[in-house]
């Protein structure tokens, strides 16, 4: 597993396209999924998706070959969608990412409902508006916790925040989303 | 059954799915949930939440794989065609530092050799100054053959498209 992490970091910084190319392939859904949830919109995720990997092309040999790949490529796709947030609301990157301290990070302003047409109809309607009524940090944290099964210091090193901070947030944001299934108010 | 068993209790049933908790709290909380119908509800609820969030599903766009590709590989060869400019100045920094360690054994050398063959001191001393351009003359070369290089190659792959 640590050669593998080793050649992948090695290949990174050669800018291997045979490389790119497969892990691509490998990880659209699970990058654009991620996208999805923390943007909220289906457009938007699609752009940030290939900026990510235009990025992981620039900067591959960032990557260090120790840490999962999947937490340094998520990391850069959530640096981008928060460089994004900041150009467009001019506001500091502590109040889109701390909610107990001001609004929660919201990407998702200006559709109806975009994480509802980016889910599949086979998908349980009350789990769609679950989510939607969650703020993107909790869903964000879900979908890295339960969905990609990341361990806690892997998520805070994707957030580039405390362990204690995405722990409260797991907390916050699994009990909102059972109180939402459950018909609680959240 | 005391507000502070069930406080822990629901403590416990988020816990033990975001971090995990020890063996002895995975019995008490087994022991009270099988007492507790409140308690063992909610550890359903949660429970379900959570199996409803592994069932949620993205669709792909079309061929958004293939785009990216596409775009990445450009972007590659856009890099490729960018000059080395790190590569450049530090050879220009050694080569320099190295020209002024030696210019002093150089220039005696020269005019050693100049005196010896019997040239003109012009001619040795021009010799000197070919010395100090040598460095800058080969990474020239260098660029230039990169240059030509990629160019042909691009021609190449326009030919085969």
């Amino acid at each position: 597993m640590a050669d593998d992490k080793k050649s992948l970091a090695l290949g990174l910084r050669r800018r291997d396209p045979e490389l790119l190319d497969a892990l691509i392939e490998q990880y659209q859904y699970r990058l654009f999924r991620y996208l999805v949830y923390i943007t909220g919109n289906r457009e938007r995720a699609e752009d940030f998706f290939q900026e990510t990997w235009i990025r992981v092309l620039e900067r591959g040999h960032q990557y260090d070959g120790k840490s999962k790949f999947e937490a340094w490529l998520f990391s850069i796709a959530r640096h981008l969608v928060i460089d994004w947030q900041r150009q467009k609301k001019a506001q500091s990157l502590d109040a889109l990412t701390n909610p107990d301290e001001g609004a929660p990070m919201e990407f998702a302003d200006d559709d109806p409902s975009p994480l509802h047409l980016v889910l599949t109809q086979e998908s349980e309607e009350t789990v769609q508006a679950s989510l939607e009524k969650l703020p993107a940090i909790y869903r964000e944290v879900l979908l890295l916790r339960f969905q990609e099964e990341l361990g806690l210091v892997e998520i805070a090193t994707v957030l580039s925040a405390p362990l204690s901070t995405v722990k409260s947030r797991l907390y916050r944001g699994l009990e909102d989303l059972r109180a939402c299934l459950a018909g609680e108010a959240a | 059954m005391s507000q502070e068993l069930h406080a822990r209790a629901e403590q416990l049933i988020a816990q033990e799915r975001i971090e995990g908790i020890s063996i002895t709290d995975q019995r008490w909380l087994q022991q009270h949930l099988a007492e507790c119908a409140s308690c063992a509800a909610r550890a359903g609820a949660t429970e379900q939440a959570i199996r409803s969030l592994r069932g949620l599903s993205v669709a792909l766009p079309p061929a958004l794989a293939s785009r990216t590709q596409f775009r990445v590989r450009m972007r590659a060869q856009q890099l490729r065609g960018e000059p080395r400019w790190r590569l450049v100045w530090a050879a220009c920094g050694i080569s320099w530092a190295f020209g002024a360690a030696t210019a002093p054994y150089v220039w005696r050398g020269l005019e050693w050799a100049g005196h010896r063959m019997g040239v003109p001191n012009i001619i040795w001393e021009l010799g000197f100054g070919l010395w100090w351009a040598l460095p800058a003359a080969v990474v020239a070369v260098i660029l230039l053959m990169e240059n030509a290089g990629r160019s042909s190659e691009a021609d190449w792959k326009r030919q085969e498209n």
